[in-house]
């Protein structure tokens, strides 16, 4: 499993999920109202913090993408990446169960881009499976593995 | 892994910060705590209407208020017949007490957009509704259903 530590598979799995959230927070920053409707819409949350998350979880998506794209920070973004993934298929999934399909609000702020549930948590688990990878299999320190070198 | 979680805090902080930063902008506020900022219910904050429909409105009362949420370039390469564009980023701007006057005294309010993606209509039918109109109209399918059911327009496109 020593593969799983190599650095450019991290720097790859970086780009390529923190891209993904990019786009993602980017599109919903402009204007944070339709995405209460989208929050709304997975009856999941209480009315009182529906707003907090359309205020704040793009921005948290932006900040978590750049930081996986750059490298700064990667595994502490690994693992913001880790848990909304987690969040966001555990809501998917209880409105799969439920028989509903939801507007997912994953890259807009467009309540009208309904979508299959189990489709959507079927496209976040390869993410998840990138963001756990740079979460839990850190690439390992060069020195600690060539000490000669 | 006390690290992690201190470069997790470190990303959470930056967010919240933006977040907040972008948050007291006017024109894309949001209040903070949900309460009294449901999303806009049909047959409560507005009501759908199709294309013929909002049509036969517009010819058989004497004054229908057609409100067009899309771009200026967008507007000005075509309209409904009448219409005013409204910014729905600076509603609160733009809903002036003369504006607000004048909607109030029309036969009936149309609110639309380009197309089938209607949730900023409905957020703008629900604040023209906050400001004491009955609950306006909101055109399903927007411009391009209008202009797909070869109803007149007005301006460059026609």
């Amino acid at each position: 499993m020593s593969w799983l530590r190599n650095p450019w598979l991290h720097r790859v799995l970086g780009v390529a999920l923190g891209a993904i959230f990019v786009y993602a927070g980017y599109g919903k920053i402009p204007d944070p109202r339709p995405l209460v409707t989208i929050i709304w819409n997975y009856r999941v949350l209480p009315a009182g913090p529906i707003n907090l998350m359309a205020i704040y979880m793009p921005w948290l998506e932006l900040v978590v993408g750049l930081a996986l794209i750059t490298g700064f920070k990667r595994r502490a973004a690994a693992l913001w990446t880790t848990g909304l993934l987690a969040s966001f298929i555990v809501a998917l999934g209880i409105n799969a169960l439920r028989g509903v399909n939801v507007a997912c609000g994953c890259f807009s702020a467009s309540a009208q881009e309904v979508h299959n549930a189990w489709l959507l948590v079927l496209r976040d688990l390869p993410m998840i499976a990138a963001a756990m990878v740079m979460l839990f299999f850190p690439p390992a320190d060069r020195g600690r593995l060539r000490p000669g070198a | 892994m006390r690290g992690l979680f201190r470069d997790a805090a470190l990303l959470l902080t930056v967010a919240l910060v933006l977040g907040t930063g972008a948050n007291l902008v006017p024109a894309r506020h949001l209040p903070w705590w949900g309460k009294g900022h449901e999303p806009p219910r049909a047959g409560t904050d507005f009501n759908l209407i199709d294309p013929g429909s909002a049509d036969a409105l517009r010819t058989s009362l004497p004054e229908v208020a057609f409100l067009d949420t899309r771009s200026p370039v967008e507007f000005a390469a075509g309209h409904v017949p009448g219409a005013r564009p409204i910014d729905y980023t600076e509603v609160q701007a733009q809903l002036t007490p003369e504006r607000l006057r004048q909607l109030r005294t029309a036969d009936a309010v149309i609110v639309y957009g380009a197309g089938d993606e209607i949730e900023v209509e409905q957020l703008l039918a629900q604040e023209l509704q906050r400001q004491g109109l009955p609950p306006p109209y909101v055109l399903a399918g927007g411009f391009a259903g209008w202009q797909q059911s070869g109803l007149p327009v007005e301006g460059a496109g026609r």
